[in-house]
């Protein structure tokens, strides 16, 4: 049954053909996958997904035998996200115990102290990328019992070039194991650096953030209980976000300056662990000058840190103890990794027998734990579009049949991206009249309840 | 050979000629005609999936018939009750739709457009399209090697409705945007309505002779918008719906218009369909008995 899955070892200069042929193996392309063959309109149709990695063995042996450390890729699912999933019945194989749905989101201004909680039933869920794989692969292997025609897991395969065919204007698929595949719709969710998309000829605009997210799997200390609650903190060089997994423990996402980054990346994990509790809590004076004992490899760091977070600590009133996230204990040992951020967007994202999903058509800033679920919403968009077109026997792959497509997410991705980007923007500043300004707007917004409902629920997309 | 030189002027062959290479011009000069294509297949989809008669092949297993109440039930039975109802009519109608396997006649079938579309339907084992403009045909014959799934199902013919063989019979008939080109309607409809099996469907759509019609087809669309080629249409050849209707009652015993329905473009959205068929652009479907 698994081996089904595998791609078969026949090699052949003559193209194979393809209805859908999607390349990336990561939660945008398996879902869409699973997407597909979960559809009544589309389950016939010849499907295949091409990923470069090592992928089913992997996403198997964590459905399996599930690893006991949480792992340092997590993603924040919205409702809506969540609810695509059940329908597409892949939520079944999520290993829930893993995952922690959180109802409250505290920001806070780290330069004015300024704060909004948002609260709201179920506001995000956050997820092991990898529980969310494994449980695509594990439907997609249902769909396959039952289909007709299976999908097909091309892994450990490359695309070496895509090139035309002549007469038809088909893509062709030229894959590293020596096959090639022309296929009547090609689907790019392969990253940021879409190969699909350049293959196209389609512009990405954007900018770099010149900011690095840096993530790590986090332990706060044993004897404290809180209801899970994310935490997310504004330094002008980035938030500082906590956000919660099952047992105690979180996952950190810290946005900050390249700089900082590589002080807070050599850092021993010990010290690392230190500045995170300080970064959630001391003032940008203090920060800038635990940062400069840091970049020395000073051994006071820890103490330094421990003396300056007592001493706020103690000037805490007991009721505003709530308002800041419990200190840090531990971490998964080699979690810390980090990534580049940008905001970028493709022109378009459906050409002639082309159509983009996910990262190869935006990324965003994660300070909202957008970009996931923005891809999320493109897939379920694009099975819908391609369901409709079926259903009135176009060609699928034809630009004319995949626009409604583009027209449904292109603009509300642009409005999502923009507001991320503002957010980012009001508050990576220390200029004074700013400063007040966002204060201000931040204590209205906190003291109006339905204005933050409607913030909520733009987030969440309920 | 007397009557289809009757049929269609020459001017009108050659006007279509002009058009073949732009036929699948999607986002030119025939996007409207593609766009209008999309609610032609719903409206065809639709009319059938409203016509399967739900329980006719259940003779001795009542177990087995589907629950019809042949009252409004939505309105009198508790929500989940009739939900319930709703959901097993819809499942039971969608496996019989999709069980279907039809053998159809386009005609008038130009570029292909619609021929291709149901060609490509799990549900049409067989599609002829014919057409009287060469130059057309020989479009449409090359974009279909554009998709190897549609050379089993799909043929075409440079053909008229009357020089096709008396016994050919097909689920589904097509004439689509093509009785307002023709000089004799009711000869060419008499024709293709010969060549419908009983129970069987024909489909057609048209232009209603009015002042809405000739404002939005002809003055807007061919000289203040430009969206058709000027010479497209020809007011005087616009049929009314009545007149169809009316004319359908020579056949009473033996078809039945089961429904009709406007339509209009709107820029910017597409095509939608109306209330009334009774102005503008308009569909027909007619059913044989039996």
């Amino acid at each position: 049954m698994f081996r089904r899955l595998l791609s078969t070892a026949v090699k052949s200069t003559v193209p194979q053909t393809a209805d859908v042929v999607i390349i990336g193996g990561g939660p945008a392309g398996l879902t869409l996958a699973a997407a597909i063959k979960n559809s009544p309109v589309l389950k016939n149709l010849n499907c295949k997904l091409i990923e470069g990695g090592n992928l089913i063995d992997p996403l198997e042996s964590f459905h399996t035998t599930t690893p006991e450390d949480f792992m340092n890729r997590v993603v924040s699912l919205t409702p809506a996200t969540i609810s695509y999933l059940q329908e597409i019945k892949a939520w079944d194989y999520v290993k829930e115990e893993r995952t922690e749905t959180y109802d409250s989101i505290h920001a806070y201004d780290g330069v004015t102290g300024s704060k909004i909680e948002f609260d709201s039933p179920e506001i995000a869920t956050m997820c092991e990328n990898f529980n969310l794989q494994s449980a695509l692969l594990q439907r997609i292997k249902d769909l396959n019992e039952v289909s007709e025609s299976d999908l097909e897991i091309v892994e450990k395969t490359k695309v070496i070039e895509i090139t035309t065919n002549e007469e038809t204007n088909w893509p062709i698929v030229q894959l590293s194991n020596g096959d090639s595949i022309q296929t009547r719709l090609l689907v790019g969710c392969d990253g940021f650096n879409s190969p699909v998309r350049k293959f196209a000829g389609i512009e990405s605009r954007g900018w770099s953030y010149d900011r690095w997210g840096i993530v790590a799997t986090m332990k706060y200390k044993n004897d404290a209980f809180r209801y899970p609650t994310g935490w997310q903190r504004f330094l002008k060089s980035g938030p500082l976000a906590q956000l919660p997994l099952p047992n105690g423990w979180c996952s950190l996402v810290w946005s900050t300056t390249p700089e900082l980054a590589n002080i807070l990346m050599k850092l021993p994990e010990d010290q690392f662990i230190a500045m995170v509790n300080a970064g959630a809590k001391l003032s940008p004076e203090e920060m800038g000058y635990l940062y400069d004992l840091a970049a020395k490899n000073d051994d006071t760091l820890i103490d330094e840190i421990n003396w300056r977070l007592s001493l706020f600590n103690s000037k805490l009133k007991p009721e505003e103890e709530s308002s800041y996230p419990l200190e840090l204990e531990s971490m998964v040992t080699n979690s810390r990794g980090r990534f580049p951020l940008r905001l970028s967007h493709a022109d378009t994202y459906v050409d002639e027998r082309i159509a983009l999903v996910g990262d190869a058509a935006h990324t965003t800033h994660p300070l909202a734990g957008q970009g996931l679920n923005m891809g999320q919403a493109d897939v379920k968009s694009l099975v819908h579009t391609l369901e409709v077109s079926a259903q009135r026997g176009l060609d699928i792959g034809t630009k004319f049949a995949l626009e409604p497509y583009f027209s449904e997410r292109y603009p509300e991705n642009h409005v999502m991206l923009g507001i991320v980007d503002k957010i980012h923007k009001i508050y990576s500043t220390d200029s004074t009249p700013i400063v007040m300004a966002r204060s201000f707007g931040v204590d209205v917004i906190n003291n109006l309840p339905f204005l933050k409902d409607f913030m909520v629920s733009q987030i969440s997309n309920k | 050979m007397m009557i289809r030189n009757q049929l269609n002027r020459e001017s009108e062959k050659d006007h279509f000629n002009g058009l073949a290479a732009t036929w699948w011009d999607t986002q030119g000069s025939q996007r409207i005609l593609h766009k209008m294509n999309l609610i032609r297949m719903d409206f065809i989809n639709d009319t059938i999936k409203k016509n399967l008669k739900l329980n006719k092949d259940i003779v001795n297993d009542e177990e087995d018939e589907i629950f019809i109440p042949g009252w409004n039930f939505k309105g009198i039975l508790p929500t989940e009750v009739s939900q319930n109802i709703q959901f097993e009519q819809t499942k039971k109608i969608n496996e019989m739709y999709s069980n279907l396997k039809l053998d159809c006649l386009d005609i008038g079938c130009g570029g292909g457009i619609l021929t291709e579309s149901l060609a490509r339907l799990p549900i049409v084992s067989k599609i002829k399209g014919i057409d009287l403009s060469p130059e057309v045909l020989k479009v449409a014959k090359q974009h279909m090697k554009l998709d190897p799934i549609l050379s089993n199902k799909l043929e075409y013919e440079l053909k008229a409705v009357e020089d096709l063989n008396e016994s050919d019979m097909y689920d589904i008939v097509t004439m689509m945007e093509m009785l307002e080109h023709v000089d004799h309607p009711a000869i060419v409809l008499r024709e293709a309505l010969q060549h419908v099996k009983p129970g069987g469907y024909l489909f057609l759509s048209t232009i209603n002779r009015d002042l809405i019609s000739w404002f939005t087809t002809i003055f807007m669309g061919e000289y203040v918008l430009k969206i058709v080629p000027i010479g497209t249409h020809t007011y005087s050849k616009y049929i009314n719906d009545f007149e169809i209707k009316e004319f359908a009652q020579e056949f009473k015993d033996e078809f039945k218009v089961i429904d009709s329905k406007g339509c209009i473009y709107l820029p910017l959205y597409g095509w939608k369909f109306t209330k009334s068929s009774g102005v503008g652009n308009y569909f027909l479907a007619l059913q044989r008995k039996g």
